[in-house]
């Protein structure tokens, strides 16, 4: 009986962040199309709805209904798997991430924690562990689709993935290193009580150093412009997913907008104070509203993570696509080095003035 | 042998290097980028509900002319056919029944699938029978729908050029004489 209900409810909480997590999603794709647009002195899609408001829709309904192809001398099993591989990890992610305050309610007796699935001890390392499978997707489907263009994009993808999700993990370092803890949401307490707590600026060493090198390298490891080489257009046709059509595609698709908003996420809630606001406490808990408290946070958090997603558009309409070699020599001689250098004073600095 | 002379790089400031160290290229970039958008203002047209205004001279779709009275202008002098690069147009002449000393085009078909508007036959022509309108939305899920004959050609004409011979004072004085509807030919000089 009580297990059912426990189950219950972590089902209902699933369900409610996969909703917002695939409307983001659907937003997002719609976004994207329009803030590029508006970048580049076009309108961006306009047809469909007002505005072209109801473009996703009709994105998705096409590829619902598209042929789903499977080319001649496919391997079929891990053509079929890559796109699995690549979407579950993108969404399981963010069974860690907490969204809100670290409240717990009681509902028939049983403590809740609404804004965050599983607050599990190791959140950090679970993330940057499921990341690392869904190189595996993308690997896969370049492999297994028997096509030169999808082959060099998969490639590449591996060499760039691993390349920079060691970065990722470094530049998280100094951050656990500070917070002692691994768990996001001990991590986002930690920040508590205005920006100047929040890590890229928090005494005794500011992470601003870490803070770059990670969304460099998150931007890398989502395979996002300026580092898009895995499906190059110019160069790959679509690389690790030409052959993909229909919703195999859609899934690679929503893998990639998926691993986005988890990066920004984690971004948000490691560097930039996660649910925290800019100032001590919140307005409405100022004011007597205590118990409304938790939007006011959930807005903060969720500005902070639409800010890195238009990070995201932004660098696209802005950079060119690196070569490959200055890719390698960025990762490996440029990040990787300021990434350790980072660790050494955070923790010389920690050492010295513990907070 | 050829040896690879490399130009000695100039040594990199300070400057230079507080500007790699900030991004400030990048940052010079994306703030272009961001004016664009704060200062959004699209060039773009939303191309099948509102159109460019074509110039005057647009070279569109060829089109037969007709004369004030409904009779066509095509004197079925072949000289299109011969200007024409591409091949494109094909006249068949013919006497008029019972006026042995006009002539006139019993068929004319224009293949567009090869036209490339160059404009060289509404040149050639002598009595300004073909024109060029601004017809230019010509797609078509069959190519032999682009076979056209002379009705198509001359319907074309009539709802491109509702008001005709505009142009006629502007013409050489030999091709304006003859330029005219049969019936009101003026009166030669004896």
């Amino acid at each position: 009986m009580e297990i059912g209900l426990r189950l219950a409810v972590s089902l209902a909480q699933i369900a409610a962040v996969m909703g917002v997590v695939m409307l983001t999603v659907m937003v997002l794709t719609l976004a994207e199309r329009k803030v590029l647009g508006w970048m580049q002195d076009r309108m961006g899609p306009m047809e469909v709805g007002p505005y072209g408001v109801l473009q996703p829709i009709a994105d998705g309904l096409k590829l619902f209904f598209k042929e789903d192809i499977i080319p001649a001398g496919a391997n079929k099993f891990l053509f079929t798997l890559a796109p699995i591989l690549a979407l579950v990890p993108a969404l399981i992610g963010f069974a860690v991430i907490p969204f809100g305050p670290s409240l717990t309610i009681e509902v028939f007796g049983m403590q809740i924690k609404p804004f965050v699935i599983s607050d599990i001890n190791i959140g950090i390392l679970y993330i940057l562990a499921f990341a690392s499978i869904g190189a595996y997707g993308i690997i896969l489907g370049g492999w297994s689709s028997n096509s030169k263009y999808s082959l060099l994009g998969g490639l590449r993808s591996a060499a760039q993935v691993i390349s920079y999700e060691l970065n990722v993990g470094l530049a998280i370092v100094g951050v656990i290193l500070l917070s002692g803890s691994l768990s996001l949401v001990k991590i986002t307490e930690a920040q508590a009580g205005g920006f100047w707590n929040w890590f890229i600026l928090a005494m005794p060493f500011p992470q601003i150093f870490a803070f770059v090198v990670y969304v460099i390298s998150a931007v890398a490891e989502t395979n996002r412009v300026p580092f898009d080489l895995p499906e190059a257009e110019s160069e790959l046709v679509a690389g690790f997913f030409t052959e993909y059509s229909g919703m195999r595609f859609a899934f690679f698709f929503i893998a990639e907008y998926a691993n986005m908003i988890l990066v920004s996420c984690v971004a948000a809630a490691l560097f930039l104070g996660g649910w925290n606001a800019p100032y001590p406490g919140t307005i409405l808990g100022y004011i007597g509203l205590d118990s409304l408290a938790w939007m006011e946070n959930v807005v903060w958090f969720a500005v902070k993570v639409y800010f890195f997603l238009f990070l995201f558009f932004w660098l696209r309409a802005t950079l060119p696509r690196l070569r490959y070699d200055q890719l390698m020599r960025f990762g490996w001689k440029v990040m990787l080095p300021i990434a350790l250098g980072n660790i050494v004073l955070t923790a010389i600095a920690a050492y010295f003035f513990p907070r | 042998m050829n040896v690879v002379t490399t130009q000695p790089q100039p040594k990199p400031s300070l400057r230079d290097w507080l500007k790699t160290l900030t991004f400030y290229e990048l940052l010079l970039g994306m703030k272009a980028t961001l004016t664009h958008l704060l200062n959004y203002k699209p060039i773009t047209l939303q191309y099948p509900h509102e159109k460019r205004l074509l110039p005057e001279n647009y070279r569109g779709m060829l089109a037969l002319l007709r004369y004030d009275d409904g009779t066509e202008k095509c004197v079925g002098c072949d000289l299109c056919e011969a200007a024409c690069p591409s091949r494109v147009i094909r006249v068949v002449s013919a006497e008029v029944p019972e006026e042995p000393t006009k002539r006139y085009s019993k068929e004319y078909y224009m293949d567009m699938t090869r036209c490339l508007f160059c404009g060289l036959c509404v040149d050639a022509c002598p009595v300004d029978a073909l024109g060029m309108t601004r017809e230019f939305e010509w797609a078509v899920y069959d190519k032999r729908q682009l076979h056209l004959n002379k009705e198509q050609l001359l319907a074309i004409g009539d709802r491109s050029y509702p008001v005709r011979e505009k142009r006629l004072e502007l013409q050489h004085p030999n091709v304006a004489f003859f330029n005219v509807a049969f019936k009101n030919l003026p009166q030669k000089e004896i």
